[in-house]
């Protein structure tokens, strides 16, 4: 029964903070509804059964990318100064924000602490314990898919990322000189 | 080997056909070729021919033939094919072409050095020799006829080389004309022959008239036809021949004829395209031996043309008029051969006068210039060898005139007599006008020369081997109409005989009797038809309306439906242009938009597709 | 309420596809589009996923998948950011109508 609601309210809002991406004109809060979108599709994964792919999604989508994407903005904002004028009401926003974002990394640090078995899955441990711990059935797929089947592929990726990074600084380099 | 030439022998066809395709349409490429390429490959088409052509005639025995032919045209069950029909008369015709071809190719390497396009005047001797061959290989009447037309085209092409002189355009254009007749003629022989063969012959092949059925179709032609009709028929064919042949009644287009230059003459008009008549006339026996009165018509106008036109021959002033009536005279001697049904004798006649024509032809020399002593020598033996004093003009003379009985040899006797006394009397005005000179000429001229006369030594020796030749009586005449000359020179009346015999000189007014009469009627036709149509086809008013009411629709159809599909096309052009402008915006969203909206169609269809098979639509 | 199938996950995924898509276009601001475009990548994930999940069976091929398609897509975004940078420093503009001549 969790499963639905969770998958019902997660998908509601995955749609509704898409929407809200497009519409907003400042571009910083379209960045944070596109964060609650990453979240939210790194949610849609766990329900799916993979907690490595949501974790990774967390990681890499609800992380990095901001990351980027919030210098890219700085770096290139041409003196909007709207930022200060920020009423009480305004900053109350700000703070249901934060306290919201705060939840979410608690949900994931639990949830990957979970599936990492250090803390006990909780609701039928016994009866799992019994029948084979296959929550390490994730990870056993992926050992198998990255390193079995698919390595080739890994490998070239893995190359592919590095050479990319190395031009990067290479031409940034470059450019600087 | 012998299959190999066999086998091959269209390929001698072919080749000549192909040069005249690579010279005329090469410049349409802009492909103009090297002279030296045109000259070698047409002296090597022709040289190849004689060769294999010689070599056949060795091989083939008289009773040979050989024939592969396909049909070429087919309507329900009348069928004419076309292909190669070879026999030893073929051969025969076909070596001498080819012959005296190279030969004169060979002069006219030096002697149309400066002319211009004179790659048109190879081309044309190519396929002149296409043309010629096919003829002469023609298993039936019907290719017979397809290439005597071509033969006329090319005999038109060639006398006109110089078309932009007036006087030989004309020439060219009358010696076309008076050839139709002919043709006309020889066309309608040819379709009544058909006709009757295709509807009361029992075997439906007989229709096509092929050479290897002559003897039926000539039987079931005389028997399914009243006997006036088939008189009417062999005298159609006679009259194809009399004036390819230039006989009595149809001789003056051979005088225009000389208005072609001096190698076109050698080749054409004296040995191979008048002999098309002999090699006619042979292939038709079977028609003539049916009907004794044919025959007798063809003696009779063989030994008239010969009497007539030796007569006209011995008052020429001009070296080539001379030889053309000398031409039309040695042609009379073969029709009275073949009339006498001594075919051997007509076609030994033939190969004699073609060696010896081509050669006296070929040693003349131009106008206001000065006689070479070699050529004029063998000018002199060659005028002797066709009075039939020596060489193979003496053995074809004799090899006849031992078949003939006393009235034959007195005829003969009297036109060797008047050969004999214009041959000499021309030599000896040609070296008083022009006067003799011992030059140092281009040897390919000298070359084929005397290759023609190696060539008479050889026909010579050939015939005395095989045949018996005493001397009789046209030898005598003969040395008696030479004397005859040396007495008439001593006293230095020569020259003037163009002036005391008139009638002669003009060929007894056939030319101007022809001019005369049928350019007055044709101009007579021509202003009723014209004064018909001004005052009284102009002044019928249905036949104005009809013309008002043509102009209007012709001009509507111009401006709405020609103009309109050209318009359409135009406008059609500039609106997709202006739609096809207006999806290059730059914008990069958009091209994302239109590429996002053909991947989606493209898998669409794909799965589609794929749902289809899987489905079971596709087994 | 009824069980979860896999065409909710497909739904979920395709609106998300359109989302982006329609964003991607749409948006005047290139960051904007940028993130979109991310959208896109995220609903093809979800895609996948919801296969492995419901089609997969023992071998899950659909989650490695995944963790390629999010490593070059994060690649692919930081090369985007990397371009737009000295956009920017030419045009001084982040309107993407103003990039047309690349």
């Amino acid at each position: 029964m969790y499963k639905e609601i969770i998958f019902y309210s997660a998908s509601f809002l995955i749609l509704l903070f898409g929407i809200l991406t497009i519409f907003f004109r400042n571009i910083f809060y379209s960045l944070i509804s596109a964060i609650c979108v990453f979240f939210l599709a790194g949610i849609l994964f766990w329900l799916s059964g993979s907690e490595y792919n949501a974790v990774i999604q967390f990681a890499v989508y609800g992380f990095a990318v901001p990351v980027i994407l919030g210098l890219g903005i700085m770096f290139t904002r041409k003196g909007k100064e709207e930022e200060e004028e920020k009423t009480a009401s305004a900053s109350n926003l700000k703070n249901i924000l934060l306290f919201i974002c705060g939840l979410f990394i608690l949900a994931v640090v639990y949830l990957v602490l979970i599936s990492l078995t250090i803390f006990p899955y909780g609701f039928n441990l016994e009866a799992n314990l019994q029948n084979g711990i296959n929550t390490y059935n994730n990870f056993r797929i992926f050992s198998k898919g990255l390193f079995i089947k698919y390595v080739f592929a890994f490998e070239i990726i893995s190359i592919i990322l590095t050479i990319t990074a190395a031009g990067l600084t290479v031409l940034k380099k470059r450019r600087n000189v | 080997m012998e299959e190999l030439i066999s086998d091959n022998i269209y390929l001698i066809l072919l080749l000549p056909l192909w040069i005249f395709l690579i010279i005329m349409l090469g410049r349409f490429f802009s492909v103009y070729v090297n002279k030296a390429i045109i000259c070698g490959l047409s002296l090597f088409a022709s040289l190849s021919g004689a060769i294999s052509s010689l070599w056949l005639y060795g091989i083939f025995t008289p009773d040979k033939v050989y024939e592969s032919t396909f049909p070429f045209i087919k309507i329900n069950d009348f069928i004419i094919s076309c292909g190669l029909h070879i026999d030893r008369i073929a051969l025969i015709f076909v070596s001498t072409l080819f012959i005296i071809s190279f030969l004169v190719q060979l002069f006219s390497i030096s002697y149309m050095k400066n002319e211009k396009k004179e790659y048109r005047f190879y081309a044309l001797l190519n396929l002149f020799n296409f043309a010629l061959g096919s003829l002469f290989f023609s298993p039936n009447l019907f290719q017979t006829y397809v290439f005597w037309e071509i033969a006329g085209l090319v005999s038109y092409l060639l006398i006109g080389f110089d078309y932009l002189k007036h006087e030989k355009s004309l020439a060219s254009k009358k010696v076309f004309l008076i050839n139709r007749i002919g043709d006309t003629a020889f066309l309608a022989g040819i379709i009544m022959c058909s006709y009757i063969m295709y509807e009361y012959a029992p075997c439906k092949n007989l229709a096509e008239l092929s050479f290897f059925d002559m003897n039926t179709i000539s039987t079931l032609v005389s028997v399914y036809s009243s006997h006036f009709l088939f008189l009417i028929i062999c005298g159609l064919f006679i009259i194809g021949v009399v004036v390819k042949s230039a006989q009595i009644p149809f001789y003056p287009w051979l005088q225009d004829a000389m208005e072609a230059k001096l190698p076109v003459s050698a080749l054409l008009h004296s040995s191979t395209l008048v002999a098309l008549g002999v090699y006619l006339i042979i292939r038709m026996t079977p028609f003539l031996t049916l009907s004794p009165s044919m025959l007798k018509l063809i003696v009779l106008i063989g030994l008239l043309t010969a009497f007539v036109c030796s007569l006209s021959a011995s008052v020429q002033s001009h070296p080539k008029k001379a030889l053309a009536y000398s031409t039309s005279a040695q042609f009379g001697l073969m029709f009275f051969a073949i009339g006498t049904l001594n075919i051997k004798a007509g076609l030994i006649l033939f190969v004699a006068h073609a060696l010896i024509k081509s050669m006296l032809f070929l040693t003349l020399p131009e106008e206001n210039e000065k006689w070479d002593l070699t050529k004029f020598i063998i000018f002199v033996i060659g005028g002797l060898s066709l009075s039939g004093i020596i060489l193979s003009g003496f053995c074809s003379k004799e090899i006849f005139a031992c078949s003939l009985g006393l009235r034959g040899m007195t005829a003969l006797a009297i036109i060797s007599l008047l050969t004999a006394f214009y041959i000499s009397r021309l030599t000896i005005v040609i070296m008083k006008t022009n006067g003799l000179e011992k030059k140092n000429d281009t040897k390919t001229e000298y070359l084929s020369i005397i290759g023609l006369l190696l060539l008479n030594i050889l026909f010579c020796i050939c015939l005395a081997k095989s045949e018996s030749c005493k001397i009789t009586m046209p030898f005598l005449t003969a040395v008696f109409g030479i004397l005859i000359v040396f007495i008439l020179h001593l006293k230095n009346l020569l020259v003037q005989m163009s002036h005391t015999f008139p009638s002669c000189y003009n060929g007894f007014y056939l030319d101007k009797l022809y001019m005369t009469t049928i350019l007055d009627v044709y101009n007579k036709i021509a202003e009723i038809s014209a004064k018909f149509d001004i005052n009284i086809l102009s002044n019928y008013k249905p036949a104005q309306v009809l013309a008002r009411t043509g102009v209007k629709i012709a001009s509507f159809v111009e401006t709405y439906i020609m103009n309109g599909m050209v318009k359409c096309i135009t406008v059609c052009a500039k609106k997709l242009s202006t739609i096809d402008l207006r999806i290059q915006t730059g914008n990069i969203q958009r091209y994302n938009l239109y590429a996002f909206i053909i991947l989606t169609a493209i898998i669409v269809c794909l799965v589609i597709a794929d749902l289809t098979i899987i489905t079971g639509g596709g087994q | 309420m009824a069980e979860i199938t896999l065409y909710h996950y497909l739904v979920i995924s395709l609106l998300l596809f359109i989302i982006g898509l329609v964003g991607s276009i749409m948006c005047k601001n290139i960051i904007k589009v940028l993130i979109c475009i991310e959208f896109i990548l995220a609903g093809v994930n979800i895609n996948f996923a919801a296969f492995a999940n419901y089609c997969g069976g023992a071998e899950g091929d659909g989650f490695v998948m995944i963790l390629f398609y999010t490593g070059i897509g994060a690649v692919e975004l930081a090369v985007a950011i990397y371009i737009f940078y000295f956009m920017y420093s030419k045009k001084q503009t982040d309107n993407v109508y103003q990039y047309g001549d690349l």
